[in-house]
């Protein structure tokens, strides 16, 4: 028997430019495939992003940044964004990791609609849900009518226009973003993992510690990212469920442009708010990533 | 057969197991022992209960009925975690997000041994599987063979009483999965590992194993050495699952004739017909079928024409229709022996020996 020979196709040879068209031309037609999204961004965010960027350094540079950084009452309202911001995600993640984990397991039909309990509030529009939760929240809301009905409290416990109604609404709005990703996640997981684990002579919560946990932190990394992301540029439901008693950026920033008409200063709050959503991400990327090196 | 059990000890006893989702009985009142050091295997096809049954072993599933043992202890209702065994799973099932030496600690650290006994039996692991410079590796980073290799090294370095090997080889190649039952086979011959193997490859549990058990709908249909199971098979199922072979259903007309379904008669040695009550079931493996030259004589002979041929290399199947046509013969010839390919049509006469037929009840 002759061994089989496999004889190199060879290409044919072009000119150096057909090469590098060639070479360029799966770039440039997936660009021209992102082309009107690119375009939109564009126009309808960068160059506004850069304007207001472009504002706050107006007139005597820098004195905007100054105030904004070094200002008391500024860099307080900054440190309490972040931490609201640190709060919701941390409680949409340990509000979603259950949740999450019981529709990864669920057969396909209860999974489903799962999901479209998470997803009809989520369709449903901020302002609704904000204002439901004024319903629910307020003293003689739903929630203290019950329980002074029931004679557990005396008197209404203070739910809305505080810190609590801030952090529940958000949480609130921001849970699908974590349950999401989460999901994701959890669904991919091998069973046989699990079972691997257990047959190798982990416990049930060194199983979940070991195991488990790690490899849902890329879903962990990101639905955190996106809650912590959008609970910092929050404006409606702190606004409205916090009773101008909790500041957050996003707000004080609307305060400056409504009451002030100024501009600048509002584009330098931006910026500074801008800088610390894009800091807290790479940390985060930062802090997770190196657990997971094998994703 | 449970009394010899007892009597023999072996490390990991299978007694009266029974498991039924719904109304299907996947594991039917299976008996078992897996002897000290034995390599005992598990065949069957899809929905035999032989997954069913390891699964029960592990403890990933319990059983409705019976008893699992070892080494005399009751682990029947034991979680796996507590049965000291060591599993190798179908795709492996690595941790993707630990090192090779992360993975293969796993069972030692669960067993909270110290990091310095740990990291040595670790190494020892590895090198035992030829892997002694990948322990700092992703998973991802091996070849399907080498992922198979740490999985086998998690499986023993804690030193289980049992190891079950579920389909290990399925997501590997021809060649290297040839080559890694013999080094697997190596290996638990070397350590003296008592060991549960699962396939479905009836070639594969020829190599493995020291004793197989052929599995038909949730029962052993047989069990026995390879050699056993391929000589001599208890029944017409087995006979059809272990390698290629002619079956007749033949009936006992006396004097030591049976005839064939075709209507064929051949005589048989009493040995073959046994009782004589019912109808038999005849195997003949196809490389006993000879080729008779003028003056060749053999105990069944016909004339007869080639009707179909399968290449096989150094090797060549041909089926063979009687002129008659009340038989059908499947022979397996090396090229040598007829000197060239034969090609359909072409005219031959053929025969085997009567003693070298095997036979079993039909039912």
């Amino acid at each position: 028997m002759s061994t089989p020979t496999t004889i190199p196709i060879e290409r044919p040879t072009s000119l150096p430019g057909g090469r590098l068209w060639r070479r360029h031309r799966d770039a440039l037609s997936s660009l021209a495939v992102a082309g009107p999204a690119l375009l939109f961004l564009l126009v309808f965010y960068l160059i506004p992003v850069v304007m207001l960027l472009a504002q706050s350094v107006e007139g005597e540079a820098l004195v905007h940044y100054r105030k904004a950084l070094t200002d008391g009452l500024y860099v307080r309202v900054l440190l309490d964004t972040l931490l609201i911001a640190a709060w919701v995600s941390l409680l949409c993640l340990v509000l979603a990791y259950p949740v999450a984990y019981t529709l990864s397991i669920l057969p396909p039909t209860w999974s489903a609609v799962g999901i479209a309990f998470i997803l009809l509030p989520f369709w449903t529009s901020v302002l609704v849900r904000t204002y439901g939760w004024m319903v629910l929240l307020g003293r003689n809301g739903l929630i203290n009518r019950m329980l002074t009905d029931l004679g557990w409290i005396d008197a209404p416990l203070p739910l809305l226009n505080n810190m609590i109604g801030v952090l529940i609404g958000m949480t609130h709005v921001l849970l699908p973003y974590m349950v999401f990703p989460l999901y994701a996640v959890m669904r991919r997981i091998d069973p046989n993992l699990l079972a691997a684990a257990r047959g190798l002579g982990a416990s049930g919560w060194h199983v979940f510690l070991r195991v488990y946990l790690p490899l849902t932190l890329p879903g962990v990394l990101a639905g955190t990212t996106l809650v912590f992301v959008l609970a910092i540029g929050f404006f409606i439901t702190p606004a409205l469920l916090g009773g101008g008693k909790v500041h957050m950026m996003a707000v004080l920033i609307e305060q400056q442009v409504r009451m002030f008409l100024n501009w600048g200063f509002a584009a330098a709050l931006s910026a500074v708010l801008l800088g610390a959503t894009l800091l807290t991400y790479v940390g985060l990327r930062r802090l997770l990533r190196g657990n997971m090196q094998w994703s | 057969m449970r009394a010899m059990a007892s009597l023999d000890a072996g490390t990991l006893e299978v007694v009266g197991v029974t498991r039924r989702f719904g109304t299907v009985t996947a594991v039917a009142g299976v008996d078992l022992t897996v002897r000290r050091g034995e390599m005992l295997t598990l065949l069957g096809p899809s929905g035999s209960g032989k997954t069913t049954l390891l699964k029960i072993v592990a403890g990933f599933e319990t059983p409705d009925e019976g008893a699992v043992r070892i080494d005399g202890r009751d682990i029947t209702m034991a979680p796996p975690a507590k049965r000291d065994i060591g599993m190798v799973f179908q795709n492996y099932a690595l941790f993707p997000h630990m090192t090779v030496a992360e993975n293969v600690a796993f069972p030692l650290a669960m067993r909270r041994v110290p990091r310095e006994e740990r990291e040595r039996r670790v190494r020892e692991a590895l090198k035992l599987v030829d892997l002694p410079t990948h322990g700092d590796r992703l998973p991802r980073q091996l070849s399907g063979g080498q992922q198979q290799r740490v999985a086998l090294a998690r499986a023993i370095v804690f030193d289980p009483q049992l190891l079950l090997l579920d389909e290990p080889f399925g997501a590997l190649d021809r060649q290297l999965r040839e080559q890694m039952q013999l080094e697997v086979r190596r290996l638990q011959q070397r350590l003296e590992l008592t060991a549960l193997f699962v396939t479905h490859d009836q070639e594969e549990a020829l190599v493995m194993s020291d004793r197989i058990a052929v599995m038909e709908q949730g029962r052993i249909a047989q069990l026995g050495s390879p050699e056993e199971i391929y000589r001599s098979p208890a029944s017409r199922f087995v006979a059809g699952f272990i390698g290629e072979s002619n079956l007749y259903r033949a009936r006992p007309i006396g004097d030591g004739v049976v005839e064939l379904e075709g209507g064929l008669r051949i005589p048989l040695p009493p040995r073959l017909i046994g009782s004589g009550h019912g109808d038999l079931g005849l195997m003949l493996r196809p490389e006993r079928v000879r080729s008779l030259g003028p003056g060749d004589t053999a105990d069944i002979a016909f004339d007869g024409a080639i009707e179909e041929v399968v290449y096989l290399g150094e090797t060549i199947k041909y089926r063979i229709k009687s002129d008659d046509g009340q038989i059908s013969v499947l022979a397996r010839w090396p090229l040598h022996e007829v000197g060239r390919i034969l090609s359909p049509g072409h005219r031959v006469r053929v025969g085997w020996r009567s003693a070298d037929m095997h036979s079993f009840p039909w039912s």
